[in-house]
């Protein structure tokens, strides 16, 4: 197999950067792009604002302890929809094989291009001037270096490495700085005497496997040497499931009133199904609980549906028959086993009964 | 509560026992099995509060009392317990709250759960009272049992209607896409008789509970919404189904415009190949021309596979569409022997009958083809 060529594309700050554009003046400013309930999230924080160690996912009221001079903005999904389709239409245009992931990053496969350096700083260049958006690509054998790299140079990074070199630059880095390596890994590991990419690289595959499995065992060995040969695939095909859920600002034992919750999330639900005209045989309810135990049930019925009454009163029966024993934190629902969109239509008769 | 017992009985019972026990209830206890130890029986008990199960337990009872422990793990530890040892004991410490598990020298302590919440287990009898046999009661649901439904949005439909009168046995179950009825004449007739939609997956757990015991007779016992099958020294119970089961001999047509009769086995086999290249739902196709049956599959992106079969038609030659896992199910319920194949058009139900009267009819909905 020839030497592939892989970027990965993540715009810098992104929310904030769109919001930034219409708001010239914040420009500069610590901006922080997030809900205001009691329970929101950062989704976003301009590197301003990163320099009081506000990031991602932490809650919203500990970013305002830490920097209360913030700007704090909500979110407003549907600009940063049209800033992000703008963005990749001009990649895509460019690129021969692009997998976007969300709103605000892509992989890109460059193997074909002849020259994939320039051609890549001359498209992000382009991209900044005509929607002002940032790009910072990281450029790599595959995927998962790719992925890490785009990091290193952050914001406005541009940085291309091979596999070996980046296992050696990040040797004495926890091994979370791998993706797929989370929190509870990391501490795993080190237990086992491997607080460090470098250390973990030295560590047997069946020490691995012994510990976290035969399959992540080994996965995880991989990962340690920054192999990965996931193809970068243009579509990643239909979505497997959808799901609604809320998470209350204050927590609800009262069942009724969660029900009627329930109703209101199947019925959103419902609606997105029926805008994009799938239909699904499970219905699933998520509760988590005060005390964050989080509890899943399913329910599998013969013919896939989007009708808001059959899937309303499964999820109800789920709920009732569950019967929250604390106060409850979140509430959703969700539906999966959509039809196959290839398979031939069935049209299985059925008796009167 | 204090007995011992051999561990290969305590490993046998519970693990017909456990089966039964719920895996998901909000209610602790009904995660478990309880124990219950008399002088004069020891008892293992599981419930899911729809089908409940006691079996017995050959034990010595040093001091009588009732425990309630997880189901799952005291299954392990029974399926855990050294071989060398082949006693194994159990005693409840009230103060630990636990009972003590020991067999040769491993020591389990087992947290109970909570007895109070485990409910009382409805006791043998009834308003009707039969006794069957056993062999002949249990080869009845396994010809009829795949065809219940397994939706619990259309309860009456995952039941299996029994009926049970002078020398007749029989059963029906339907998903409302094939329809199974199986007539069983038994040996010499029952005193007394009964009719009752019992949920399909109790009679299986009864099936099994048959198969364990070895016993040759089920005496049922027959309430208002509830069924009792002793079988042995185990009682399995179970609630009924509320509601009018379908009149099942409404949907079976009077008359064919086609009946073969053609050997099961060689069909059986036929479709099982065949089967193979439909995948993904699609559909197994019986073509039929001039003594001929095709039975051929295709599935997009996999592949194709087709078979001739010599069979007796005449006629106007017509390609009819089946699941074909619901033909199969047919097919294994029919066995080796010829069958009857009954057909009327691409879009009306197939009949399929044991031809030298085993007594069971199989009904199954085709599938629209060419859409």
């Amino acid at each position: 197999m020839a030497k592939r060529v892989i970027a990965h594309l993540d715009c810098d700050a992104f929310y904030v950067s769109v919001e930034l554009l219409r708001r010239p003046e914040l420009v500069g400013l610590p901006v922080i792009v997030s809900g205001s309930g009691p329970r929101a999230v950062v989704t976003t924080a301009s590197y301003e604002a990163r320099k009081f160690g506000v990031g991602s996912a932490m809650a919203t009221a500990e970013a305002r302890r830490r920097c209360p001079q913030a700007v704090l903005i909500p979110p407003d999904f549907p600009a940063y929809r049209e800033a992000s389709r703008a963005v990749w239409e001009l990649v895509r245009a460019e690129l021969p094989v692009v997998q976007q992931l969300g709103l605000d990053e892509a992989y890109a496969d460059l193997s074909s291009l002849e020259r994939p350096l320039p051609a890549l700083r001359e498209l992000l260049a382009r991209v900044k001037a005509e929607t002002g958006i940032q790009i910072s690509a990281g450029i790599a054998p595959n995927r998962l270096v790719a992925k890490i790299a785009s990091d290193l140079g952050k914001p406005a990074g541009f940085v291309a490495i091979g596999r070996e070199d980046c296992a050696r630059r990040l040797a004495d880095r926890s091994p979370r700085i791998v993706p797929g390596i989370g929190p509870k890994t990391a501490a795993r590991l080190a237990e086992m005497g491997y607080p460090t990419l470098g250390s973990l690289q030295e560590a047997p595959v069946e020490e691995l496997q012994e510990r976290f499995g035969t399959n992540y065992g080994r996965d995880l060995h991989r990962r340690a040497h920054l192999h990965d040969e996931t193809p970068v695939s243009a579509s990643t095909g239909p979505a497997k499931s959808r799901s609604n859920e809320t998470t209350f600002d204050t927590d609800i034992a009262d069942h009724a009133e969660l029900e009627a919750v329930l109703r209101k999330l199947a019925a959103g639900l419902c609606e997105g199904l029926v805008k994009k005209d799938v239909r699904g045989r499970t219905v699933r309810i998520k509760v988590r609980l005060d005390d964050w135990t989080t509890v899943t049930r399913a329910r599998t019925i013969e013919q896939p549906t989007n009708e808001v009454e059959v899937v309303t009163a499964i999820a109800v029966e789920l709920l009732r028959a569950y019967a929250p024993p604390r106060p409850v934190r979140l509430l959703g629902v969700g539906m999966a086993a959509f039809g196959e969109r290839d398979a031939p239509p069935v049209r299985q008769l059925a008796l009167p009964v | 509560m204090k007995l011992s017992a051999s561990g290969a009985d305590l490993l046998a019972q519970l693990q017909t026992v456990s089966r039964v026990a719920s895996t998901r209830s909000a209610v602790q206890a009904l995660s478990g099995v309880q124990v219950s130890a008399t002088a004069s029986r020891v008892e293992l008990r599981a419930t899911d509060m729809e089908v409940s199960l006691r079996v017995p337990l050959t034990a010595d009872v040093q001091r009588e009392g009732t425990v309630v422990l997880p189901a799952r793990l005291l299954l392990d530890v029974a399926r855990s317990l050294p071989r060398s040892a082949d006693s194994v004991s159990l005693e409840l410490r009230p103060e630990q709250q636990d009972v003590e598990v020991v067999a040769g020298h491993a020591k389990f302590h087992l947290r109970t759960l909570r007895a109070e919440d485990f409910p009382p287990l409805p006791e043998p009898g009834g308003d009707t009272v039969v006794t069957v046999p056993a062999g002949a009661f249990v080869d009845t649901i396994a010809t009829v049992a795949k065809s219940a439904s397994r939706d619990e949005t259309r309860p009456i439909l995952t039941g299996i209607l029994v009926s049970a009168s002078g020398q007749e046995l029989r059963m029906v179950a339907t998903d409302s896409y094939r329809l199974s009825v199986k007539e069983t004449v038994l040996e010499s007739p029952l005193e007394g008789g009964f009719e009752a939609n019992v949920p399909a997956r109790a009679l299986e757990e009864l099936r099994s509970v048959v198969g364990s015991t070895g016993a040759e007779t089920i005496r049922i016992g027959v309430r208002a919404n509830q069924v009792v099958f002793e079988v042995g020294g185990a009682v399995l119970s179970s609630r009924l189904i509320d509601g009018q089961f379908p009149n099942y001999r409404q949907l079976l047509p009077e008359q064919f415009e086609h009946e073969l009769r053609i050997a099961g086995d060689e069909l059986g086999d036929v479709v099982k190949r065949i089967s193979l290249m439909a995948q993904k739902n699609a559909p197994l196709r019986l073509s039929f021309g001039d003594g001929e049956l095709t039975v051929s599959a295709q599935t997009p992106d996999v592949g194709e596979a087709s078979e001739p079969l010599p069979v007796p038609f005449a006629g106007e030659p017509f390609e009819i569409g089946f699941n074909p896992d619901f033909l199969r199910d047919g097919l294994d319920s029919i066995g080796a022997g010829d069958l009857l194949l009954k057909l009327i058009s691409p879009l009306r139900p197939g009949l399929i009958q044991s031809a030298d009267d085993g007594g069971f009819t199989y009904l199954i909905m085709p599938i629209r083809l060419n859409v």
